[in-house]
């Protein structure tokens, strides 16, 4: 009975030693405050391997992905590359406000930093692999500008992209056009996975709240801190921003105009599940290397309904101060403009709300509000505290481009 | 006379009284719901719901005194703040005997979640909603 208590005890003892402790600083958390900022770590996440590609973390294939990714044979005029709109030295991305490879395109050139941790890819999420959204650009007439049979006759055609292949599936490139399409885009997403930001000012003040530590909290900027209380607090943004990846990987609608540049409405999500249920190449395909039953739920389940409409995906916050400018269609040049723009958001304004309630709203009525995207009315100064957080997530020492370090040159083999 | 017909109907009624009572009785860890002709009993699998990952609902549903068995269970849920649903539609199996399976489901973001579970049956249909909160 002792031995008992005692057990108990020291089980309270060791609870309470882990738990976190708000220490007194600047910012006063509250408890649920505290709970929402744990939960966006820790950082960097545990690697896992992609299993709807059988290549995903294979050396070869990762330096087979990167001598695709900058080689511009991949592409109609010889002259682009994956690397002309998603460039290493500007955190994955261009900074236009839209992507410009052969002809511009109809929305912001998001960054590739931790892109393997998606559910859907792109805006839209037509996708819901990274090899299968690796296709999309090559054979995109604004951007790589090639046919399936393009692209498979310049990894059978060049000796170095050819033995590239050889090692990174063991075989020669296919005949089949369409494999050797699918095989590339593997490869391009096996050397993508590998692309990740590194540790932030915020994940250390994160680590040291969860530690209990308050000299290393008291090293996190005050401003920052104000910032995050908003954000994690009244703002609410890590309803959607959620995790330590700072996004739930879903699509919202927040009243940004989906007009294009070029013409048209930019439909969003609701083209994307259209998109991903008319392809060959989703997860319930052929192609899909996982012999899990459940890999394709999400693509089977995914609804295509009126909500989906001008929604798009929820973008990562991790070096968000560094891949300006902002939303689908770059419409948003700074970071200020974006708090501002959910500071005053009209949520009337967002039909979803009206959708939702379907035959049960009466346009006599009063018009239903969005409860989540509610208008903050914040101050110049918390704008300004809040964009002072956004800053702190930008990663400390910019990640090195992955290693070019493969498997050494390719030795050509006798035929 | 009259007390035969009282006698008759109490019986009716307790019987009625214990199937609702044994509803689901198989169904560890789940809860149950009341509605004026059926009883609802269900479960999640995993019981513990993350946010952001497929989850799975077992269901059983029994008839009381003058329902009809249900032929068919409509299973949805929304954020009521939120005024949105969730992003994936379930698909529901009738396994027989009143049980019923819903696969797909996903809460994709924390908060106050409402379970709808619409019963069908020859009697009419009838509404169900159970709340959680996700953290």
């Amino acid at each position: 009975m002792i031995r008992a208590i005692a057990a108990i005890a020291l089980c309270l003892l060791l609870a309470g030693s882990l738990r976190p402790v708000a220490a007194p600083g600047p910012v006063a958390f509250t408890e649920d405050e505290i709970e929402t900022i744990l939960s966006h770590g820790p950082w960097p996440m545990e690697w896992s391997h992609d299993p709807t590609n059988r290549v995903s973390g294979k050396p070869e294939a990762v330096a087979f992905g990167r001598q695709l990714f900058f080689n511009t044979r991949l592409s109609a005029n010889g002259q682009v590359s994956c690397a002309t709109c998603h460039r290493p030295g500007h955190s994955w991305t261009d900074g236009r406000t839209l992507g410009v490879a052969l002809g511009e395109v109809d929305r912001n050139t998001p960054t590739l930093a931790n892109v393997r941790l998606n559910r859907w890819f792109g805006w839209d999420g037509a996708t819901d692999s990274l090899w299968a959204h690796s296709m999309r650009p090559l054979l995109d007439a604004r951007e790589h500008g090639l046919t399936e049979r393009q692209v498979a006759n310049v990894i059978r055609d060049n000796a170095d992209l050819a033995c590239g292949y050889r090692r990174a599936f063991g075989a020669e490139p296919p005949a089949d056009d369409e494999l050797a399409l699918v095989n590339v885009a593997k490869a391009l997403a096996a050397f993508q996975e590998t692309i990740a930001s590194g540790r932030t000012p915020f994940d250390d003040f994160r680590d040291a709240m969860a530690a209990g530590d308050a000299a290393a909290m008291a090293a996190y900027p005050v401003a920052a801190q104000r910032g995050l209380k908003i954000f994690a607090g009244q703002g609410r943004c890590s309803l959607c921003h959620f995790g330590p990846n700072f996004s739930h990987g879903e699509f919202h609608e927040i009243g940004i105009p989906v007009f294009r540049k070029s013409g048209g409405i930019d439909w969003g999500r609701y083209q994307g599940v259209k998109l991903l249920r008319a392809s060959r190449f989703n997860r319930l395909g052929g192609f899909n290397d996982d012999t899990d039953p459940d890999s394709g739920m999400s693509t089977r389940h995914v609804e295509l309904g009126a909500q989906t409409y001008e929604q798009f995906k929820v973008p990562s916050l991790r070096n968000v101060a560094v891949t300006a400018p902002y939303m689908h269609s770059g419409h948003f040049a700074t970071l200020p403009q974006v708090v501002k723009h959910y500071s005053e958001i009209d949520p009337a304004n967002l039909h979803v709300a009206h959708i939702y309630l379907g035959d049960e709203y009466s346009l006599n009525e009063a018009p239903p509000t969005d409860d989540m995207l509610r208008p903050l009315k914040l101050s110049a100064t918390q704008i300004a505290d809040v964009v002072a957080f956004l800053e702190t997530l930008t990663e400390k020492a910019p990640s090195p481009p992955p290693s070019a370090a493969g498997p050494g040159p390719c030795v050509m083999q006798a035929r | 006379m009259p007390r035969l017909v009282v006698a008759a109907a109490i019986v009716a009624l307790s019987c009625a009284g214990a199937q609702a009572q044994n509803c689901g009785t198989k169904l560890e860890g789940a809860r149950t719901l009341e509605a004026p002709k059926h009883t609802l009993v269900f479960r999640t699998e995993p019981a513990k719901i993350t946010v952001g990952r497929h989850f799975a609902v077992d269901v059983v549903v029994c008839a009381k005194a003058g329902g009809a068995a249900a032929d068919r269970v409509k299973i949805d849920a929304h954020m009521p703040e939120h005024r949105h649903g969730m992003n994936y539609k379930a698909s529901i199996k009738a396994l027989g005997d009143g049980r019923f399976r819903a696969d797909g489901l996903m809460f994709h973001m924390p908060g106050r979640w409402e379970f709808l579970f619409d019963i069908e049956s020859k009697g009419g249909s009838e509404r169900l909603t159970s709340s959680m909160a996700l953290r």
